[in-house]
């Protein structure tokens, strides 16, 4: 199915709350939502729109569509976010009722497990946020969910899987939620399952470079969802390269975000 | 009220017939299709697309773009799909009616002169645009806009490659743009097209880096306005060739401040990025602004900057 065509317009803040941590929830209300797929993203302008436009900063940021319901013409659409900086601090500042500039559903989607084929996803920290859709769609079938943050507050999202009823495991650096240690351990124990499994796998680059050698070890397949720096979101601005092993690059944006992890330069990326 | 039959928004542009004087800058515009879900391009008088080399060329790894305070910083360094994959493969879906005009550069004067040969022989291409910023590898590395003398060569060698209408994008790291104009004039070219991307560095205290992988970039957005505005100004009392202007355009009225220093046209960069479809607003905006001042033709606003006596 070919992925939803994008929109470029103010969305209507619906909610934006605290969700623990740095981590907040955001719902907007999108006029003419087209749908999405697993894994897409929308960029989202920083802060509210006011009748002159925000020139700093400058930039949209790319945010994963955690997930979102179609109402009458309108999607009301979630994001789950962190606040790191300037631009996602004002985004956490804007109020129900305010508007925020969107673009967006962009990039591909994750291709969903082959029949037959165990899906394991693998998520760390904002990553969290790419995968829910994923779990829901393939809630189905086999499949386990693994999630993993510094502590337990910032982990995000971990009552909306519980709901899914997907089979769930938890890992915090500091055991105050789950096990304690890395995602990655669990990774490692869910692959002692040797039968044909497809990996799935979003967060900080070191935490998807191992799960890609752990299910390489194993010689199963391994998809990675990448974040990185974009103006655009949509191909033209090409500051989201990421380096490919064959040679050259490709675009988070428009390429991916995911990738087969087998085909990236990890040593190059970011 | 209608809102387009009351004003005459068409400029001639160097030989380049635009129904309005907005376009969209090279390197923030793809090949134009990347514009089509949100943007009818037939709103835009055209757009430049991104500069073309004889072969596909990748570019800088990364990080390689960063923001700065109502701007960013970019070294992409050119990456393009080749002049002959542009010609066969992006120009036939640019849907009719739209004006594209090509960007080209390279590293030597002979390989802008082939691949301005190769444009323009491809029927779609109303103009050329040649990017002066890029290094010349035969005089050091200097960019080609940053020499009088190698400007000179080059701007006399594709004008001899190419008939089509041509202008030559300037880089604003120049001692004298006015220099700069007057070469591009006295070579044949046909319009000038300024600024292209300030260069500049930033860093990151904490890791004491350069934010970019390739250390330098090119900084665009709001926050090069002024400078732009200044030097278009500057370049447009030095020649009688037209001027397209470009530098941190986000809506109708910067458009009208660069035609008042001068401009025949503008180009809309870096806040394509941020509002996909900015071009097509500024253009609207545009038309409402000649309503709203009771001016008949864009081209009425062209240098119309008032200064008042000292």
């Amino acid at each position: 199915m070919a992925d939803p065509s994008p929109l470029r317009t103010d969305a209507t803040v619906l909610e934006n709350r605290a969700e623990g941590g740095a981590n907040r929830r955001l719902v907007l209300r999108i006029a003419g939502w087209p749908g999405f797929e697993p894994g897409q993203f929308l960029m989202v302008s920083p802060g509210s729109r006011s009748a002159v436009p925000r020139t700093d900063p400058l930039l949209p940021r790319p945010m994963a569509v955690y997930r979102a319901r179609q109402s009458d013409a309108a999607g009301e659409v979630e994001i789950l976010y962190k606040v790191v900086g300037r631009g996602t601090g004002l985004m956490a500042e804007t109020l129900p009722g305010q508007r925020i500039g969107v673009v967006g559903p962009l990039g591909r989607s994750f291709a969903l497990p082959q029949p037959g084929e165990r899906a394991v996803l693998v998520a760390g920290g904002t990553g969290i946020a790419s995968i829910y859709e994923l779990a829901d769609r393939t809630r189905d079938r086999r499949v386990a969910v693994l999630l993993g943050a510094r502590t337990a507050d910032d982990l995000m999202g971990v009552e909306d899987f519980e709901a899914l009823g997907v089979e769930l495991r938890v890992a915090t650096e500091d055991g105050s939620r789950g096990v304690r240690g890395l995602v990655t351990a669990l990774l490692e124990e869910a692959l002692g399952d040797p039968g044909p499994t497809r990996v799935y796998a979003c967060g900080p680059t070191p935490m998807m470079r191992r799960c890609a050698e752990i299910a390489a070890e194993r010689s199963q397949p391994c998809i990675v969802s990448l974040e990185n720096r974009m103006a655009c979101g949509f191909g033209v601005c090409l500051g989201c390269a990421a380096p490919l092993l064959d040679a050259g690059y490709a675009l988070v944006c428009r390429d991916g975000p995911m990738f087969d992890a087998g085909a990236l330069s990890w040593e190059g990326l970011p | 009220m209608s809102a387009t039959a009351a004003v005459d928004t068409r400029v001639d542009l160097g030989g380049i017939a635009l129904r309005n004087p907005v376009l969209t800058a090279s390197g923030t515009f793809g090949y134009g299709t990347e514009f089509l879900p949100f943007l009818d391009l037939r709103r835009l008088g055209g757009f430049v697309a991104k500069s073309l080399t004889l072969r596909p060329r990748f570019g800088n790894p990364p990080p390689r773009i960063a923001e700065a305070p109502s701007a960013m910083l970019n070294a992409i360094s050119l990456e393009n799909v080749g002049v002959d994959a542009f010609i066969a493969d992006k120009l036939p879906a640019i849907p009719e009616g739209v004006t594209v005009i090509a960007s080209l550069f390279e590293t030597d004067i002979e390989g802008y002169a082939e691949v301005a040969k190769r444009l323009s022989a491809a029927g779609r291409v109303a103009g050329l645009e040649v990017n002066a910023s890029c290094p010349h590898v035969k005089s050091g590395g200097i960019e080609f806009g940053q020499n009088p003398t190698v400007l000179a060569s080059l701007v006399r060698a594709v004008r001899r490659a190419s008939d089509r209408p041509l202008l030559v994008k300037l880089s604003p790291n120049v001692t004298d743009i006015a220099e700069m104009a007057r070469v591009c004039e006295g070579e044949g070219a046909d319009g000038i097209s300024l600024i292209n991307a300030v260069q500049a560095l930033e860093v990151d205290a904490e890791t004491r880096r350069p934010v970019l992988a390739n250390v330098l970039g090119g900084l665009s957005g709001p926050a090069i306005r002024p400078i732009a505005l200044r030097m278009v100004w500057q370049a447009a009392r030095a020649v009688s060739i037209p001027i397209c202007g470009i530098g941190g355009i986000t809506s109708a009225e910067d458009a009208v401040k660069f035609l008042l220093c001068g401009a025949t046209a503008v180009q809309v960069g870096t806040s394509n990025y941020l509002d996909p479809g900015v071009a097509g607003t500024v253009a609207d905006g545009l038309v409402a602004y000649l309503e709203r001042h009771g001016v008949p033709r864009v081209a009425d606003l062209v240098g119309a900057l008032e200064i008042p006596a000292r």
